[in-house]
């Protein structure tokens, strides 16, 4: 199969600098590889077979990520970033798939860090698509997808070309180690840019700043005396109606 | 101003609070469900001005469906369409954005209107902060608001929309269901266990502390996965179990995202944790600061006599 694993498309939330007045600073923060990713080159590895894994990335941050796990060669829009409008993100992503000709799969992190990326991208391939998928084999040339739906689970059988957002449901195992990561580095990088896309950076929404919410902060109990701690604590509850 | 609302519905999961946020930026508001008719009779009850059907087969997934919805969407041009966070509900809303060219945002917790344009806030930077997003267009948004009771004296009758069989390209091979955990997802009090637990022998305490509360027993990926301290079917997170009880004890839990969403329904939770700097410090109603060894013998005194 030839396959198109999707990675390090977003910054980590958690790397946001928030300001006392509710601002939020992402200068000098890059872009990384979020929870799911390496869920995506699982799933990859699993059924590319005798094909081919190409890594597609944005923006900045570190390109050999995905060629350190398994891509074979690396494509990077290098001057596409995050943008509010998720469409607008997943605009050049799908751009940059629909250069490549013959893909079978394309695989990105079903991240809860941006779930918007990851269903427009869905929706402008036009592809079947599904989401929350923890695993996937091919059976007698087929592909089987196993997705986590609450506490079942759903195998469903696909026909290519097909989207799958990978979930993972555990941290990474076997990241790679300095010799691979060192070699990954040595595999080819073709750099686009959005001109090359023929894409223009846009969008016509704003953002109109970022603030703190509304609902009020955790009432904070010490709980250096636990007996104190506790007792405040059932008094609150019970005003609170759920004792 | 067109204010024609969509929300694509996969199950009653967060409906209600979708209806509420869309009514409240007036014009009508159209259930598109997708799935089975109890289910669209179901949503007929909650106040919808319209409930529309796309009716699915027996070992069809809903997605596959997409661009029939999609195309559907297209003709009725509704100005703002919601989903749930679903990975059902977000692929169909993936579909009806791109047949709308709409603006997409994800993690939409309230809206409202300025001008002729919607305003979104959605949550960011790890859900310390709310951005607000003002689109001029169609708006196409993941609905991670408050849920809300919804009903209606006057259920609008169902239309079932024409659907044409979709094929074969995506099938149902099987469903697995876990084994019951138990009333999990019912339960009014949950206890949740993380790795800030040292040893699997401590679950005598968080044993104890379920017994004292009448509460079931939860956990974290980690604890399940990595420690194998509990089955899978007790994980509470988006890829697994997503529960909405009256009272939620997290004991020793960081707070990872993961975790966060699948007590987003949780009336009041209540985190033990001695990092003052624990991320769940920012998404919980009480947060006890303190060494958990020393608190939950308290806290399983204190539900005995008081619980």
């Amino acid at each position: 199969m030839k396959i198109i694993a999707v990675f390090k498309w977003s910054r980590n939330p958690q790397d946001g600098r928030v300001g006392m007045n509710g601002t939020l600073d992402w200068r000098g923060v890059k872009m990384a590889p979020n929870d799911d990713d390496p869920a995506v080159m699982e799933v990859a590895n699993a059924i590319v077979e005798d094909g081919e894994i190409i890594g597609l990335t944005i923006g900045d941050g570190d390109i050999a990520w995905a060629a350190a796990r398994g891509a074979a060669r690396t494509m990077v829009v290098t001057d596409a970033q995050t943008e509010t409008d998720s469409s607008v993100t997943a605009a050049v992503i799908a751009a940059a798939i629909k250069r490549v000709e013959g893909v079978d799969a394309v695989i990105i992190g079903d991240s809860v860090w941006d779930y918007g990326v990851v269903s427009a991208l869905m929706g402008q391939l036009g592809w079947p698509a599904v989401a929350g998928v923890v695993s996937a084999a091919k059976e007698q040339g087929r592909l089987r997808v196993t997705r986590k739906m609450g506490t079942a689970s759903q195998v469903l059988e696909v026909e290519g070309p097909v989207v799958l957002a990978a979930a993972a449901n555990r941290e990474e195992k076997n990241a790679p180690g300095m010799k691979e990561v060192l070699f990954a580095r040595k595999k080819p990088v073709e750099r686009l840019t959005m001109a090359d896309l023929g894409l223009a950076p846009a969008g016509d929404v704003s953002s109109k700043g970022t603030r703190f919410p509304d609902t009020p902060p955790a009432r904070m109990i010490d709980g250096k005396d636990p007996v104190a701690a506790c007792k405040e604590l059932m008094a609150a509850l019970r005003s609170d109606g759920v004792l | 101003m067109n204010m024609k609302s969509w929300i694509i519905i996969i199950d009653e999961r967060r409906a209600g609070g979708m209806l509420d946020a869309a009514k409240k930026l007036g014009g009508q508001v159209t259930a598109a469900v997708v799935g089975s008719r109890a289910l669209a009779d179901s949503i007929a009850k909650l106040g919808f001005d319209q409930v529309l059907c796309f009716e699915t087969a027996e070992g069809i997934p809903a997605e596959a469906y997409a661009l029939q919805v999609a195309e559907a969407a297209k003709a009725a041009a509704p100005r703002l369409v919601l989903a749930s966070d679903s990975s059902v509900g977000r692929m169909l809303l993936g579909s009806v954005a791109a047949k709308l060219n709409a603006t997409m945002i994800g993690a939409v917790r309230l809206l409202a209107v300025d001008g002729e344009s919607i305003v979104a806030s959605r949550s960011t930077a790890d859900g310390k902060l709310l951005e607000d997003i003002e689109v001029p267009g169609a708006l196409a948004a993941i609905f991670d608001g408050e849920d809300v009771e919804a009903s209606s004296t006057k259920p609008v009758p169902v239309e079932l929309m024409p659907v044409e069989d979709p094929g074969t390209t995506m099938r149902m091979v099987e469903t697995i269901e876990a084994e019951e955990a138990a009333g999990l997802l019912t339960a009014a009090r949950v206890v949740g266990v993380g790795v800030g637990l040292a040893s699997k022998d401590d679950l005598k305490l968080i044993d104890d502390l379920a017994a004292a509360m009448h509460a079931e027993k939860a956990c974290t990926l980690p604890v399940c996965d990595d420690m194998r301290w509990f089955p899978s079917n007790r994980v509470v997170g988006s890829s697994h179990s997503q529960i909405a009880p009256e009272l939620y004890i997290a004991v020793g839990i960081s707070g990872q995202p993961q975790h966060m969403s699948g007590i987003r329904d949780a009336k009041v939770v209540v985190a033990v944790n001695n990092d003052p700097e624990a991320r769940i410090f920012k998404n919980c109603d009480y947060g006890i600061l303190g060494d958990l060894y020393k608190v939950v013998p308290e806290l399983i005194s204190a539900f005995k006599n008081n619980g």
